[in-house]
C-alpha cells in the first residue's frame, strides 16, 4: 500500500506541492490530474526521489519509508518510473544498461536469457532492429524514447510494487495505447500500485474512478 | 574499424582512412600518450570517433591529427572526441587539422565531462548508482 502524508515539495525557492495526502491500496491505479504546472510530474519525481526536489512529509510503500532512502534504493525496492522526457545518455550502451538493471534489480536468469528477453521486448514494442546496440536513446524520436520506457516497465513488471507513469502516451501512436493499458493491468494483477499522469482523454476516462486533482495543490 | 586500448602507455600511428574509425581508450592507471595521425587519400569519406575513459589518478594525452596535402582533394570527414575523466584523472584531448586543399569538408568536436545530473537521476531511477562502471562496460562492450 502507498501512503503519502503531508507531502510538500519545492525546487529551489519555488514551492510546488503543499500537504498532499494519498492512500492507495495494492492493485489500484490513481489518475493524477491538473492543469500544466500543477505539480503532477513533480509529485511522481518526489516519490521517485529526484535529488533536486526538496520534500517534507512521509512516503511509505507498505512498511518501507521511501522518504528516508536514496533514489536508487527506492528503485531497488520496487518503485519504477517511466519518465516523461527520458534523456539521451552519452556513452551508455543500451544493452549494457539493461544488463546492469538486470544485475542491480536481482532479476533471475542468465545473461543470454536477458539478451534474448530484451531483444524480444524491443521487437514486441516496435523499436527498430539493432536498438540494443545503440547508445542509450541516441538519435531516438520522442515515440521511440517512450517505447524504450515501456520496454523497461515490461522488463521489471514482476518486481514493480509502485509504477509511476508520467505521460506514457505522449508521442506514441494510437496503437501503442493498448500496451500501456496492458502494463497497468499486469502491475495491478500482481498487487502493484500505479500512479498515472496523462492528458489522453481515453486513458483518463478508463481510470477516472480513482482520481487526484492537483489543480489547487 | 574499432580498436580498444586498455591501460596503454604509448600509441602512435599513421593511418590512411578508407572507412569509419572508432578508438576507445580505457585508462585505469598510469599515463597514456596517444598520437593518431590521419592521412586520407583523394575523395575519401570517413568519420572518426575517439572515446576516452580515465579513472583513479590516471592520465591520457591524446591528439588526433588530420593531414591533407595540397594535391589531395574531395575529402569529407568528421572527427569527434568524447572524454570522461572520473576521480582525480586527467584527460587532455584535441583534434588538429592541417589542410592545404580548399576542396575539403572537415569538421570536428571535442566534449569532456562526466554524466549530467539529469542522467545520473535517470540511472538512479533504474537502481543504478555505479556510473563509472556502466560507462566503462559500455565502451568495452559496445
Amino acid at each position: 500500500m502507498l501512503t503519502i502524508k503531508n507531502l510538500s515539495a519545492r525546487i529551489g525557492d519555488k514551492q510546488i506541492l503543499n500537504n498532499i495526502n494519498i492512500e492507495l491500496d495494492r492493485g489500484k491505479c490513481l489518475l493524477v490530474t491538473g492543469q500544466n504546472g500543477a505539480g503532477k510530474s513533480t509529485l511522481l519525481h518526489a516519490i521517485m526521489g529526484r535529488p533536486d526536489i526538496i520534500t517534507t512529509g512521509d512516503i511509505h510503500l507498505d512498511n518501507l519509508e521511501l522518504h528516508n532512502i536514496e533514489c536508487h534504493e527506492r528503485s531497488q525496492a520496487g518503485v519504477f518510473m517511466a519518465h516523461q522526457s527520458p534523456p539521451t545518455i552519452d556513452g551508455v550502451n543500451t544493452m549494457t544498461l539493461f544488463k546492469e538493471i538486470h544485475k542491480v534489480q536481482n532479476i533471475v536468469g542468465t545473461t543470454g536469457e536477458l539478451i534474448k528477453l530484451t531483444k524480444s521486448l524491443f521487437n514486441c514494442i516496435g523499436l527498430p532492429e539493432g536498438w540494443e546496440k545503440r547508445p542509450f536513446n541516441n538519435g531516438a524520436s520522442g515515440g521511440e524514447r517512450k517505447k524504450n520506457e515501456l520496454a523497461q516497465v515490461a522488463l521489471l513488471k514482476n518486481k514493480t510494487k509502485l509504477l509511476l507513469l508520467d505521460e506514457p502516451d505522449s508521442g506514441l501512436e494510437q496503437s501503442s495505447r493498448q500496451k500501456i493499458i496492458d502494463l497497468i493491468q499486469e502491475t495491478k494483477n500482481q498487487n502493484g500500485c500505479v500512479l498515472l499522469v496523462t492528458h489522453d482523454k481515453e486513458l483518463q476516462e478508463l481510470y477516472k474512478d480513482n482520481q487526484l486533482d492537483l489543480s489547487n495543490a | 574499424m574499432r580498436k580498444v586500448y586498455l591501460d596503454a602507455e604509448s600509441v602512435d600511428f599513421m593511418i590512411v582512412p578508407t572507412k569509419d574509425l572508432e578508438f576507445v581508450f580505457i585508462q585505469t592507471e598510469g599515463k597514456c600518450t596517444a598520437k593518431i595521425n590521419l592521412k586520407p587519400e583523394r575523395n575519401s569519406k570517413f568519420k572518426v570517433k575517439i572515446y576516452i575513459y580515465a579513472e583513479g589518478s590516471s592520465e591520457v594525452d591524446c591528439v588526433c591529427t588530420l593531414i591533407v596535402p595540397k594535391e589531395v582533394s574531395g575529402v569529407e570527414t568528421d572527427i569527434q572526441i568524447r572524454s570522461w575523466p572520473f576521480d582525480k584523472s586527467k584527460i587532455k584531448a584535441r583534434p588538429e587539422m592541417f589542410i592545404a586543399n580548399s576542396n575539403i569538408i572537415a569538421t570536428h568536436g571535442n566534449a569532456l565531462g562526466t554524466l549530467k545530473a539529469e542522467d545520473k537521476y535517470y540511472l538512479a531511477s533504474r537502481g543504478v548508482s555505479d556510473y563509472k562502471e556502466l560507462i566503462k562496460q559500455s565502451l568495452l562492450n559496445a
